[in-house]
């Protein structure tokens, strides 16, 4: 096999672009992965730098040279990208595929995600929220992210591919092996059988077509009215899958942590039950401060960007995170104000690939918010934390978070 | 009288505009972007309709005015 898509030797990077960064790699003691980003802007490093880790790869650090990636395919591309390089690597739908032919799977899957298309799953998100919560609000705590923050995503892609809830279990094997192991051999077995999964899901919806999205991707057809090919159609199925998971459970989970540490946040949301508006503006505030992913894109030929010499496959990494606090954008950055009126964060992308889940995601949070803050109104972190890693990447989280409240409290609030 | 001017070619469909007023601004159900529901904003709800200009992440909608000298700003 000959590889196509490999980073040349650095010697195009002039010594002071130099930063020794490694982006998967988060030291001892380090509880919040973004910091490892934040930090590269208070020690000063050049905006545009390069750093030999993890294959070789830039990185941006302005909002501006950020939203300049994310929109410029034909320099920065999302074909082939990952970090450190793999090849060949899945070409997801929409996600790993340029405009034009981006389109299609775009086009195909934009609708089904409209405000107005998540107002009909609202009753459904609703209902499996509450009836988490209700699982464990009366024992007074919880593992957040084991009980709450894993299942509650899972099972909202259980209920729009239109598998039933005795699969969750299952889903969730998968999902954690796909975003938590570190073994190559097992995650080339378990990406085998997420495919092999999805591949019989959308067999049994073309024998049995139903109102749900897996049925609409597999009897969707192209402008010549053929059904599109097979395998866009699983890589599609594994977009949605890996896309709409990890990402939402560690948005909440930082989330969780952050209003379980601050009492006036969870009396902000509060007071906002009943002002749909308020909650949501606090909501978008938070998807501000935790963005959780970096993206990746690759170079498609040489060139100069802002004086800056580039070559074909160099990799980009852009961290939203730090793009959400440029002080050029936002003002007072670093203050989290859950009434902020102007809020043109990153955390979902911008351009031709920004986020397709991004109303459904909120809303997830938002109705996880309120269903939980009626049954529990008042929390904070458990003294006891289970041992759990930090992890950095693509996604940026961590896996352990124990929340405790009063059980009298929440009773006199029922 | 304000209106609305979109450049369909920039928008992305956050619908960051529909959350912030789905008074004036839809998501249609074709290529999950942003539709005017009402040309001409009525003035009750001119400050919304800024808010949700100037929260769109792609910049694809902005103001204007129209009056007797149409198309002013
Ligand atoms: C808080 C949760 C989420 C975050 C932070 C997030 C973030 C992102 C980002 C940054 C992108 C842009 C990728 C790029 O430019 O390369 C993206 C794309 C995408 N997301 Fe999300 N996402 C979230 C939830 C979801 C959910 C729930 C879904 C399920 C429908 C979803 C489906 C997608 C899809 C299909 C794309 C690819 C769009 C394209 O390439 O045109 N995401 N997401
Ligand atoms: S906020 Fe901007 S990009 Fe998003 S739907 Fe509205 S006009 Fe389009």
């Amino acid at each position: 096999m000959t590889l196509m898509f490999q980073p040349s030797p650095p010697d195009h990077v002039p010594a002071d672009r130099m930063v020794d960064f490694d982006m998967f790699h988060i030291p001892d003691g380090v509880s919040d992965p973004a910091e490892i980003w934040h930090d590269l802007v208070r020690r000063g490093v050049p905006d545009i730098f390069y750093t030999p880790h993890n294959g070789g790869h830039w990185v941006f650090l302005r909002y501006e040279d950020i939203v300049d990636a994310y929109r410029d395919h034909t320099v920065f591309s999302t074909y082939q990208t990952p970090v450190p390089p793999i090849e060949p690597f899945p070409v997801v739908q929409p996600q790993g595929v340029d405009p034009p032919a981006h389109n299609v799977f775009r086009r195909l899957l934009a609708p089904m995600f409209t405000p107005t298309a998540v107002r009909g799953m609202m009753d459904e998100l609703e209902r499996r929220a509450a009836e988490l919560i209700e699982g464990f609000a009366a024992r007074g705590e919880c593992d957040f992210i084991t009980e709450f923050a894993e299942r509650y995503p899972t099972g909202t892609f259980l209920y729009l591919f239109g598998l039933p809830e005795e699969r969750l279990d299952e889903f969730l094997a998968l999902a954690n092996t796909f975003f938590r192991s570190t073994d190559p051999a097992a995650r080339a077995r378990n990406i085998g059988e997420i495919y092999a999964v999805l591949d019989q899901l959308f067999r049994e919806k073309e024998r049995n077509p139903s109102n749900d999205i897996a049925t609409q991707i597999v009897m969707a057809r192209d402008e010549n009215g053929a059904q599109h090919s097979w395998e866009d159609i699983l890589n599609c199925g594994f977009l949605l899958f890996v896309a709409g998971l990890d990402t939402v459970t560690n948005t909440m989970a930082y989330i969780w942590r952050y209003l379980a540490t601050t009492p006036a946040a969870q009396k902000h949301f509060r007071d906002r039950l009943d002002d749909p508006d308020g909650f949501l503006r606090g909501i978008e505030e938070l998807m501000r401060i935790n963005a959780v992913s970096n993206l990746f894109r690759r170079v498609t030929h040489d060139c100069e960007y802002r004086g800056v010499q580039f070559r074909r496959n160099d990799r980009v990494v852009l961290p939203n995170t730090v793009a959400n606090r440029d002080p050029r954008v936002f003002k007072a950055p670093q203050v989290i104000d859950l009434d902020r009126k102007v809020n043109v964060h990153l955390t979902f992308g911008v351009g031709p690939h920004r986020c397709i889940g991004s109303v459904l995601a909120k809303r997830e949070v938002m109705v996880s918010l309120q269903q939980w803050l009626r049954r529990i109104p008042e929390f904070s972190l458990a003294d006891e934390q289970p041992a759990g890693s930090v992890f950095g990447g693509s996604v940026m989280g961590f896996t352990a978070l124990r929340l405790r409240w009063e059980v009298a409290a929440r009773q006199a609030a029922a | 009288m304000m209106r609305v001017i979109v450049n369909h070619s920039l928008c992305q469909g956050h619908a960051r505009c529909e959350d912030l007023c789905p008074e004036v601004f839809a998501t249609d159900a074709v290529e999950g972007k942003v539709v005017i529901v009402q040309d001409e904003v009525p003035a009750a709800l001119e400050d919304k309709v800024r808010l949700a200009v100037r929260n769109c992440p792609e910049g694809a909608l902005r103001v204007a005015r129209s009056g007797p000298a149409e198309g002013a700003e």
